[in-house]
């Protein structure tokens, strides 16, 4: 069971202020921003390697944990937002995602660079899921 | 995201002008005393592709994404887009131009706007 916050606003005069308010909301919790906690990723393959880039900007190489776990890909990283004027206390904020990784990767070889905040993790194919290029004699 | 009143977005039409699409990036407004701190999620883009723009009545972020989708590599799944980063914020000459100061960390964009004297609180004393 999920609760829906309902946003009663100044807005709701309008019939259809209830709509726009829900569209409003949808993007805002699609598009990753601030409050949310869900890392956007891209994946990409060549003929070798998958490659899973994630956004996270702002965020300390040492808080950035990568694992591999049974054919996923499980990222996870703290963001720590340093105390300002406003906000007395220093906040984290944890950040995770998990990928269902498309074939079966080498798990001892899987590498990653975090840099201008963004995470790229190199995962070697194995060997039985490169494409293999079989020359078949025509009699 | 909290935006403060002074610093407003411009209305949607007059950025149409721009034929290459952009992407408005996370940002943040916060208010000090003396200065509005802004920050801006730039994933991806490296020093010198951050272009900030600041005159009397608007502020624009612009950011250039270093890396380049290499040739060769078969997209499965995106998230992320290829377009720039662009921001536009508009103001009533609330911030000092000259004193405008930003800082890039792992993709954390942080500029300081120094408040224009005119807004800067003010002590009275009573006499």
């Amino acid at each position: 069971m999920r609760f829906v916050r309902y946003y009663q606003t100044a807005r709701q005069r309008s019939p259809w202020s209830g709509l726009e308010n829900e569209i409003d909301r949808l993007f805002q919790s699609s598009l990753a921003g601030f409050g949310s906690s869900r890392i956007p990723v891209d994946l990409h393959e060549d003929q070798n390697n998958v490659y899973v880039r994630a956004e996270l900007p702002g965020v300390s190489r040492e808080a950035i944990t990568v694992e591999v776990v049974d054919g996923d890909l499980n990222l996870s990283a703290v963001r720590k937002t340093p105390a300002t004027e406003g906000k007395a206390e220093e906040t984290s904020a944890t950040l995770s995602r998990s990928i269902q990784l498309p074939v079966d990767v080498q798990t001892d070889a899987v590498s990653a660079v975090y840099e201008n905040g963004v995470l790229t993790v190199t995962l070697p194919k194995r060997e039985e899921a490169k494409p293999r290029k079989v020359n078949v004699a025509v009699k | 995201m909290s935006l403060e009143s002074t610093l407003t977005q411009p209305e949607a039409s007059q950025c149409a002008c721009d034929v290459r699409s952009t992407v408005k990036p996370v940002f943040n407004v916060r208010e000090r005393e003396d200065a509005y701190d802004l920050t801006v999620l730039l994933p991806g883009v490296a020093k010198d592709g951050v272009e900030i723009t600041a005159e009397d009545d608007s502020l624009v972020v612009r950011g250039r994404r270093s890396e380049k989708t290499a040739a060769g590599l078969t997209p499965l799944y995106r998230e992320s887009f290829d377009a720039d980063f662009e921001l536009t914020l508009t103001h009533e000459k609330a911030f000092d131009v000259d004193k405008v100061a930003a800082e890039l960390r792992d993709g954390v964009l942080r500029i300081t706007l120094p408040k224009t004297e005119a807004l800067k609180p003010r002590k009275i004393s009573v006499s």
